[in-house]
């Protein structure tokens, strides 16, 4: 390769990557401007919010003042608390959950047992079932268990996530077992193996998984609302929703509430793709 | 096609084990059977209790008939709520709109996370910028978007302005039976592309740089490289995404129940909404559980169908 | 959990693990009904109550302490749940049936569903002699198959508001404030549509637009049945000429750009409040809300057809018993409290104004602020004779949930542009085969 021609071609994918850059931005845009909409109205006065809608005009996205107050009741009453109980029972379930779910999905892609192609469509199925399906019996069998107004009993249904454990069993297998191999022969247990080798070259697909969990339990309603009673253990979409009653409808206080629960997992995205976006198993391999 | 996703083989540091004698290979055997055990121990035992065992309760519910809600015992009936429901036009044309949704939506939504993925990881500015705004409305609360959407699809709302104002026809959205299925896929898609995008995202950047290198000295244009290459490397999680998005479209029934809570005229009354009425509107414990059965098992149908037509070409050395 | 109950909850539980059965199936107490063998106590007992409710804690929470002030040796301990939910978390609570809770708050016409389904303790005997002390039609909404089956804490009724401004630049004369000179819906038809061509974006807005509760008058208005007729009400009966004249007039006022399409009934309130809407029809949980409207506005009451009665909406929420309580009595002296001493504890205390489901309760009402102006003077006088003259409870039947539901998609459906006899014919055939499970 001559050093003109590599000029060329990094003079095109430059070129190249002005233009991209804009159409990213025009698709980011699409899917931002609607939940932009909701953080104005969070910030704007209430009678505005619809006041606005038409006819079109720039005002429907340039609020006339702003003001915080929505997110300061809402952060000082109950649901600046119950953010912190959401907080706790995610990250408890992420942190059990992500263990739990590697280990199996290890087991699933790189162990080789009679049965495992059973064991993989019961996981699969495991995730099919919708959970509304199940959850008042559910819910009677934590009530029996003494699991009710407990963290536990909150945590407890996020760990087992077929689905993290479907999405980590199909990065694993994308691993060369060569590497494997390679670990044994120097007398590596089968943990120290997933420790050592699968589980940093898990770097994103660990990420998604992680956030697949928190997601799961972020934004948990029914549940949080059959096996909790105490307002000490309450989670923030369940004091959220105190925006919304019989007759009445806030629709500052809510979308204060929507957007700081929406800022938490895309702040968390962020971060993980920060964080384990380089150290996927095309850099691993170097 | 000339790349295949077997191991790239470089920097391997040992010969792989082929040349082990077969006692040792047996009580190799037994011991990944152990680690097996062990390791999907705690997996397993969470599923089965908290997910499979009150399964098989709703399948045995659905066996039984009872007045709707309610302490009293319901008394066992075999199959009369499937028979039931199956006699029911009602029921049998949300079948039909719940596998015609599926066979439209998930491949559509899958495609364009696809191709908004490739976008991102492309060489351009800010891409943590752009991937977290495309990714912050499946973190939106499923209440606040049904909100946002509901009031921009308006026959008089702010997208029928923008319509008008170039010159087209306002259109009816969530107010007519023709175009309300369509307007949810709208709301759904908006939702869930940036969310699948992620792990596409972390699929397209896990194939090494060289199958790139490769197509370019073989003068590949983009579309050939992304369809010799991208495509045929990302199986595995464009399997994962396939399935997922199949089962998280099956069971969505928020934003319906939001938006048009099934109308106009039945037209977005879909499987699991119906389910949900029957369940907890109507208190209908054991003939929701039947729905929910059937459901499920339509929902199995497609995921095996998606798991045959993405089936992994096992790589020539990982297996036997 | 202090649970007497407790060992007969956990063999209930057991017995739903080996059936693994959704409904839970237990021996005991299965037939739901009270079996009168408690009553009201002449001296407050100690105990600590359980009672759950969709009203927020915080504002619950003046009621609650007026409580303790009244009956001391009571302990409540109050659970808020969203309104959404409500139902479905009493559907898992009073299956674990371990007494929690002892009181909850039950959407009328949903008793006698709660009823049949054993949810319910039967009052009748307990409460015999306070039944003078309401109003008629909340104590009917809570009655079903000749019992009283929960005890009625609030009342609603509906009245038309209008937007003085938007009347004005129409050259409409404003409505009368007294009763007996209501509008007609013609002359609101009329009217609604002057205020459109003079430039209001919303002729009339239904405020609990496709809900039956509002609707339901119009056809009762026309002499149309509640819906349903014949044995405990589950034969459908929507497709009578009231029914179908109403519902062409009701589906006229989208189609003719009077009622916006797109308005939920959360969204109706702040579509009022912007103020580019001439007349609506709500509740007087809006009167509050008007105090920092940016325009004049006045109330009148609700119209009827031209050639027919004056028909209001009624109804909203009664505490029901547990049959599962461990503490009937005091749940009883918390609920006789509640709904009828000084005239009901519960809406002489929230917060913001409920209106009472007693004549004594609603003097007391009618003293708050927010009938200081005007037009909230209008508003007393109006609310005051609706709630006992006009008011029609809504349908009672086992089968109301399903009802509501399936009417709401017609009306719905309306709306859209559905024929109306189709629309109910449909809805009809919708009903018998929901309807067919009660037979």
């Amino acid at each position: 390769m001559t050093a003109t021609t590599t000029r060329l071609r990094r003079g095109r994918s430059e070129r190249r990557s002005v233009a991209l850059t804009i159409l990213a931005v025009l698709v980011a845009a699409v899917f931002a401007l609607p939940a932009l909409w909701l953080l104005l109205g969070s910030v704007r006065p209430s009678s505005e919010i619809f006041g606005s809608l038409s006819p079109l005009s720039w005002r429907i996205l340039v609020p006339s003042s702003v003001s915080l107050d929505n997110y300061v009741t809402l952060l000082t009453g109950s649901f600046g608390r119950a953010l912190g109980v959401s907080f706790l029972v995610c990250a408890l379930t992420v942190a059990v959950g992500v263990i739990v779910c590697a280990l199996a999905a290890y087991a699933l892609a790189v162990l080789q047992f009679r049965g495992r192609g059973a064991v993989f469509a019961f996981v699969v199925i495991s995730f099919m079932v919708p959970f509304e399906a199940i959850a008042i019996p559910l819910s009677q069998l934590f009530t029996s268990w003494g699991l009710t107004n407990t963290i536990m009993g909150l945590v407890l249904p996020g760990i087992g996530n077929g689905l993290a454990i479907f999405n980590l069993r199909q990065h694993f297998l994308a691993v060369p077992t060569s590497y494997r191999e390679a670990a044994t022969i120097d007398g590596a247990s089968e943990p120290r193996v997933l420790w050592s080798v699968y589980w940093p070259l898990g770097g994103s697909a660990l990420a998604n998984s992680a956030l697949l969990i928190f997601l799961g339990q972020w934004t948990a309603y029914l549940w949080p609302l059959l096996v909790v009673s105490e307002s000490r253990l309450q989670v923030a979409p369940v004091a959220l929703s105190r925006t919304f009653g019989e007759h009445t409808f806030d629709y500052g206080q809510n979308f204060a509430g929507a957007v700081v629960l929406s800022v938490v997992p895309a702040v968390m995205m962020f971060i993980l793709q920060r964080s384990f976006g380089g150290l996927s198993l095309a850099t691993g391999e170097k | 096609m000339s790349v295949q996703h077997e191991a790239p083989r470089t920097g391997v540091r040992t010969s792989p084990g082929v040349g082990s004698p077969p006692p040792r290979r047996l009580s190799r055997r037994h011991k990944e059977l152990a680690w097996a055990v062990i390791f999907l121990a705690p997996a397993i035992i969470a599923i089965l209790t908290l997910r499979i065992a009150p399964s098989i309760g709703a399948v045995i519910s659905s066996l039984h008939r009872g007045f709707p809600g309610g302490v009293l015992e319901p008394v066992f009936s075999g199959f009369r709520n499937y028979a039931d429901l199956l006699a029911n036009e009602a029921f049998r044309d949300t079948v039909v709109r719940t596998v015609v949704f599926n066979v439209i939506i998930n491949p559509l939504q899958v495609a364009i996370a696809l191709m908004v993925a490739v976008l991102v990881t492309r060489k351009i500015g800010a891409p943590g910028l752009w991937r977290t705004l495309i990714f912050i409305p499946a973190t939106v609360p499923i209440v606040g978007s049904s909100i946002v959407w509901g009031v921009a699809l308006r026959p008089e709302g702010p997208i029928n302005a923008i319509i008008e104002a170039l010159g087209g026809t306002p259109q009816p959205f969530f107010t007519s039976g023709d175009q309300a299925l369509a307007s949810i896929m709208l709301v759904l898609s908006w939702i869930g592309i940036g969310y699948w995008m992620l792990f596409l995202i972390s699929g397209i950047q896990s194939i090494p740089e060289e199958y790139y290198e490769a197509a370019r000295l073989d003068r590949a244009g983009p579309i050939r490289t992304f369809f010799s290459i991208t495509i045929p490397l990302l199986k595995r999680p464009l399997l994962f995404v396939l399935v997922a998005d199949t089962v998280a479209n099956f069971v969505v029934f928020v934003p319906i129940q939001m938006l048009t809570n099934g109308g106009p005229q039945n037209s977005t009354t879909m499987q699991m909404f119906n389910a949900y009425r029957t369940t907890y509107t109507y208190g209908s414990k054991n003939l929701g559980a039947a729905e929910v059965v059937i459901l499920t098992l339509i929902m199995l149908v497609f995921v095996a169908i998606q798991f045959r037509m993405l089936r992994e070409d096992r790589p020539t050395r990982s297996r036997r | 959990m202090r649970r007497t109950t407790r060992a007969a909850g956990t063999v209930g539980v057991i017995a739903l693990m080996l059936t693994a059965a959704c409904s839970s199936g237990s021996d005991g107490g299965g037939d739901g009904g009270g079996d009168g063998s408690w009553s009201l106590p002449a001296e407050d007992p100690t105990a600590t109550i359980q009672v759950l409710g969709h009203q927020d804690a915080a504002d619950m929470q003046l009621v609650l302490d007026a409580f303790a002030e009244a009956h001391p040796t009571i302990t409540v301990e109050y659970e808020a749940v969203p309104f959404d939910q409500l139902n479905s978390i009493l559907d898992a609570r009073i299956g674990n049936q371990d007494g929690n809770p002892d009181v909850f708050w039950a959407d009328q016409p949903r008793i006698p569903a709660l009823a049949s389904r054993g949810y319910t303790e039967d009052l009748s005997e307990q409460f015999a002699d306070d039944l003078d002390a309401f109003d008629p039609a909340p104590v009917e909404s809570s009655s079903f198959d000749g019992s009283l089956w929960a005890l009625p804490i609030a009342n609603s009724t509906q009245l038309l508001y209008y937007n003085k401004t938007l009347l004005d630049a129409a050259g409409a004369e404003y409505p009368s404030a007294a009763v007996e000179d209501r509008m007609t819906w013609e002359e609101v038809t009329e009217r609604a549509q002057a205020a459109v061509d003079a430039g209001a974006q919303n002729g009339l807005l239904f405020g609990q637009v496709n809900r039956y509760y509002q609707l339901q008058p119009l056809p009762m208005s026309l002499g149309g049945s509640a819906g349903g007729t014949g044995d405990g009400n589950l034969t459908p009966d929507v497709t009578t000429d009231p029914w179908v004249e109403a519902m062409t007039w009701y589906g006229s006022l989208f189609a003719d750009g009077l009622s916006p399409q797109g308005v939920t009934p959360e969204q109706s309130d702040a579509e009022f409040l912007t103020g580019n809407t001439a007349y609506m029809v709500q509740g007087p949980w809006l009167l509050p809300q008007l105090s920092d409207a940016t325009f004049e506005w006045g109330v009148a009451a609700q119209p009827a057809f031209a050639d027919g009665e004056a028909v209001t909406p009624t109804g909203s929420w009664s505490l029901a018993m547990s049959p599962f309580s461990d503490d009937k009595e005091a749940a009883g002296v918390f609920m006789r409290w509640m709904s009828v001493e000084g005239g009901g504890g519960y809406a002489l205390n929230y917060g913001s104004p409920e209106l009472p489901a007693t004549p004594e309760g609603k003097t007391a009402y009618f003293e708050r602020d927010v009938f200081d102006s005007d037009s909230g003077q209008d508003a007393v006088a109006i609310i005051d004779y609706e709630s006992s003259n006009t008011a029609v409870p809504r349908l009672q039947t086992v089968g109301y949930v399903e009802f509501e539901e399936i009417l709401g998609r017609a009306f719905s459906d309306v709306a859209n542009g559905t024929d109306p006899q189709t629309a109910l014919e449909s809805a009809t055939s919708e009903l018998e085969t929901a309807w067919a499970q009660y037979q």
